[in-house]
């Protein structure tokens, strides 16, 4: 990833205009989202919240340079996504976001090591570099002592907090997550939330969410809600 | 030739920087390895399938490379076969006694204490039952002494060697094998009269082990021919041969012509043609059911990776990673299944078998003969297998589109 369109450190690091997205089935459009716009400060915390169908994932896809917009400009991290090819679109990834997944998503025949360094095959790091990036997010996560557990030995929870290592190990400026607490009992649900928390707080990560969830919205410090495709309003969370 | 080059250079384009991948790209292999572990069932059938057809491959080609032994070996550099023009093999040649006489003193023909090294032969065809209860041609060979000595591969194994006069055969000892009667002090029909069997030789696995001997005049007699049909003739080295046959080919009296001898036998290795052709059908129609096998597999393996791939996509692994990954797979998968079809393929190693060259119509035995480039060629054939039954899938598994994959 070169430099350019880098904006300065301050002000927003998610800026939407007029964003929409339709998908095509055969020859009949299906609108998903119309003239989104939107802008998430640098160390923010944000769920994006609505009954399904409303295109809060397909919000989060665009965010995550996961999906490509039909209609309008979005910057993220100082990168203008429509200027980026495919190619040069995953390094962004690799290089800037970091993702969790209701599913954990973590590759089966990889242990929690090496799933956590998956990221890190990219950047170019030696193995003793990658080594000491992924104890120390196993350690963020308080899993140094399963790093060699396959993820059929891991709980749920344990699970999710090996993607956490994962999504965190690049040090990323932007964590995405899809109903990261979706599969997860009250209790891990909590842990995880909290990890998350942390994560904003004490690293100042910025954290997009989509959650379904109220307790785990109520984590987050702004709501933004969607109707059918449409912003419908963003809430500041009291706690 | 230009052609093949334009058809192969993107398949070895593709081969090339499939290798590159390997070395530069960070998927490690080890992944692959175990994903292929962790689908035991559908990775040991699909290797097993693809075994059988490689170690199949391996054996057709052992006994096209077994029947060349045999004929490969059964000439030397420094010696021709005279015959009669346009023969192009001794049972249609025929040349007389006055002819023979003149070629036995030849200058060029290399000499020793007993004289000009030279042996006139003959060569007939007999009806032999075999073992297994059918009948096949079985070319007898009159020779003089010196013929004998001439070719220093063969190996009196049992016996002594006929004596001149006395209707005495030496059989080779794979035809015993083969054939039923021919064991040392039994006697055989042929030529109207009873031949009796005086000794067993070994001919280094040439096509001499599918030839019985005896002397040149006692078969002459015994077929009631009044011709020879070659005279071998020893130079005094490889060098001279172009000499010798300019001048064979050059006499007017003799109106023969000279053949170096080993090119006479790779003459006659396209006995092992049919075997050849049938061999590379029966592979071909195998092949093309293990690539779709190999196809099949990977295609599940797509399908039940996909959120996986999707996975690696969204973390930064760029299409053609996921691409150079899952062909690697594929070949790995392959590669182990030939590995296996060619070592099972040396089961069948000096196996002892025969056929019936159209050229001579008679036996020719020989053995299966699996060398370790014969290996090493099933072994690339199964790479190419995976190459081709993998790239399909691999492509579908690095194109899928990232939100689908991500969805599983």
């Amino acid at each position: 990833m070169n430099g350019e369109g880098i904006l300065p450190q301050e002000g927003a690091i998610i800026i939407l205009r007029d964003i929409a997205k339709s998908y095509w089935r055969e020859t009949l459009e299906i609108p998903v989202l119309h003239g989104i716009d939107l802008e998430i400060p640098r160390g923010g915390y944000y769920a994006l919240m609505g009954p399904s169908g409303s295109g809060k994932t397909t919000l989060l896809n665009l965010i995550a340079g996961i999906d490509r917009p039909t209609g309008g400009t979005l910057q993220v991290c100082g990168f203008e996504l429509n200027d980026l090819d495919d190619d040069e679109l995953a390094g962004w990834r690799n290089q800037f976001v970091g993702f969790i997944f209701q599913n954990y998503n973590l590759v089966p025949v990889l242990n929690a090591f090496e799933n956590v360094e998956l990221p890190l095959l990219l950047s170019g790091l030696s193995r003793r570099e990658r080594r000491e990036k992924v104890e120390h997010a196993l350690e963020l996560v308080n899993l140094t002592d399963r790093m060699l557990n396959y993820p059929r030995q891991l709980s749920g929870g344990q699970e999710q907090r090996v993607a956490v290592a994962r999504a965190i190990v690049t040090d990323p400026e932007l964590l995405v997550a899809d109903e990261p607490t979706g599969a997860l009992d009250s209790k891990n649900a909590e842990e995880v939330l909290q990890l998350m928390e942390r994560l904003n707080q004490d690293l100042g990560k910025t954290i997009v969410i989509v959650t379904h969830d109220p307790k785990a919205a109520h984590h987050a410090r702004h709501q933004i809600h969607l109707e059918k495709g449409l912003l419908d309003k963003t809430i500041e969370v009291n706690r | 030739m230009a052609i093949l080059l334009l058809v192969l250079a993107p398949f070895l384009a593709y081969l090339l920087w499939l290798v590159w991948a390997l070395l530069a790209y960070p998927i490690p292999i080890s992944y692959n390895l175990r994903s292929l572990w962790q689908r035991k069932v559908t990775t040991l059938t699909t290797a097993a399938a693809i075994a059988m057809v490689v170690g199949i491959f391996v054996v057709v080609l052992s006994l096209a490379q077994g029947l060349s032994v045999a004929f490969v070996s059964s000439g030397r550099e420094d010696q021709a076969l005279v015959l009669r023009p346009n023969a192009r093999f001794e049972l249609n040649s025929a040349i007389e006694r006055d002819r023979i006489r003149i070629l036995q003193v030849h200058p060029l023909l290399a000499r020793d204490a007993q004289g000009p090294i030279c042996s006139a032969e003959v060569v007939v065809v007999k009806l032999f039952p075999m073992a297994d209860g059918s009948d096949s041609n079985v070319t007898i060979r009159g020779l003089e002494a010196r013929g004998l000595a001439m070719r220093p591969q063969i190996r009196l194994l049992e016996g002594r060697w006929f004596r001149p006069g006395l209707s005495e055969v030496v059989v080779p000892r794979k035809m015993q094998g083969r054939f039923s009667g021919l064991e040392l002090g039994r006697s055989i029909r042929m030529g109207g009269r009873a031949w009796e069997i005086v000794g067993v030789f070994e001919a280094g696995g040439s096509s001499f082990e599918s030839e019985i001997f005896s002397d040149v005049n006692d078969v002459m007699q015994a077929f009631k021919r009044n011709s020879y049909s070659s005279l071998l003739a020893r130079l005094d080295s490889a060098e001279r041969l172009p000499e010798f046959t300019r001048a064979v080919d050059e006499d007017k009296r003799l109106k023969l012509e000279a053949v170096g001898e080993r090119a006479y036998f790779k003459e006659l290795t396209k006995a092992g043609d049919p075997i050849r052709v049938l061999g590379n059908l029966i592979t071909f129609i195998l092949t093309t059911a293990a690539v779709f096998a190999a196809m099949n597999t990977m295609f599940a393996a797509v399908a039940s990776r996909t959120k996986e791939i999707g996975t690696l996509r969204a973390i930064g692994f760029r299409q053609r990673e996921i691409l150079a990954s899952f062909q690697w797979e594929a070949i790995i998968l392959c590669g182990a299944g030939g590995s296996l079809g060619s070592v099972l393929a040396l089961f069948a190693n000096g196996i002892q078998t025969g056929t019936t060259s159209f050229d001579t119509f008679s036996d020719v035995s020989f053995a299966f003969t699996i060398t370790p480039e014969l290996m090493l060629q099933g072994v690339a054939f199964s790479l190419v297998m995976g190459l081709l039954g993998g790239f399909l899938p691999a492509w579908r598994a690095s194109r899928i589109p990232l939100t689908e994959a991500m969805k599983g």
